[in-house]
């Protein structure tokens, strides 16, 4: 992990692309009180320093077909986790797969049309061979995504 | 909803990137800029784009690993309590969900002290009876499109 440097400008140049993510630099720079240009060299090095890794907008998956979001805890037997992890990986909707400490070994969360599809995948994953339990929350309502409250702090060297 | 080819293209290369220029997607999709500027805020309009935002890495920022929350409420309690911890600054999404918890959140941690702090916070608020964690090991993405498409 290493930390990289940003000042207020920064901060508050992510905040206020948190809650819209196409506002114009001039609006920004106008808001933060520097030149255009300063907000485009603060966005660019961010990026190229990693910190930002893009903009996306935000998709109602209702709309689009995809109902139901889903939490998949898997418990495995040892030491098969990375096994099961790579097979789990292959099957298709599964937004993030990974590694995980506590009740499960591994959790995912996977996007689908229809409960009918929640249950063939539970059943997939049951079926591979050293996976002792499988749980599943569906997601109800409209799932609250709040990157607009991501806490940044200054960080100084 | 029916999206066609125009829609499809514009929730796509927003997707990519959300500062796409109407220009472009308008010369990608050899139709007018004025096309585009309309479609998109039908789109925006009918609540398919519900908003856009800038993708961070955490771990740039001193967030060390990921963490589920799966909460337990007093029933007719879920939204309530859901509500209060989606404020929680370092929450990223929560949901009420059907199974074993009635509430999911998935949280950015800086290290074990604040997954405890997160822990109390959720803990301490009326109605909560129970919360279980899951650390998630070697996963630091954090992209809103793996969430909601």
């Amino acid at each position: 992990m290493s930390d990289i440097k940003i000042d207020t400008l920064d901060i508050n140049i992510l905040r206020a692309l948190q809650g819209d993510a196409r506002r114009p630099f001039q609006e920004i720079a106008a808001h933060c009180k520097v030149s255009t240009d300063t907000i485009k060299n603060r966005f660019n090095g961010m990026t190229k320093k990693g910190l930002i890794r893009g903009t996306t907008i935000v998709i109602d998956p209702k709309e689009v077909g995809q109902n139901r979001i889903v939490s998949i805890g898997i418990q495995v037997t040892n030491p098969f986790a990375e096994q099961i992890l790579t097979l789990v990986k292959k099957i298709p909707g599964m937004l993030v797969v990974t590694r995980a400490v506590g009740r499960y070994d591994i959790e995912a969360v996977a996007i689908l049309k229809d409960i009918e599809q929640i249950s063939t995948i539970k059943n997939t994953i049951g079926d591979f061979q050293q996976v002792k339990n499988v749980d599943v929350e569906i997601w109800v309502d409209k799932p609250l995504l709040c990157p607009k409250n991501f806490e940044f702090e200054e960080v100084r060297p | 909803m029916n999206l066609d080819k125009i829609d499809t293209t514009i929730l796509d290369m927003m997707k990519k990137d959300a500062r796409t220029s109407l220009r472009e997607i308008a010369r990608v999709l050899r139709v007018s800029p004025d096309t585009v500027s309309n479609r998109v805020e039908k789109l925006i309009k009918q609540g398919i784009i519900l908003s856009s935002t800038v993708v961070l890495d955490p771990s740039k920022i001193g967030y060390s690993f990921i963490t589920r929350f799966g909460v337990n409420v007093k029933p007719a309690y879920a939204t309530q309590v859901l509500e209060k911890i989606i404020k929680i600054p370092s929450v990223i999404i929560a949901s009420k969900v059907i199974g074993n918890y009635d509430l999911v959140a998935i949280s950015v941690v800086k290290n074990f002290q604040h997954l405890c702090t997160l822990r109390d916070t959720i803990l301490e608020m009326p109605y909560v009876e129970n919360v279980e964690q899951g650390m998630w090991i070697n996963t630091m993405e954090l992209c809103p499109h793996y969430f909601l498409i």
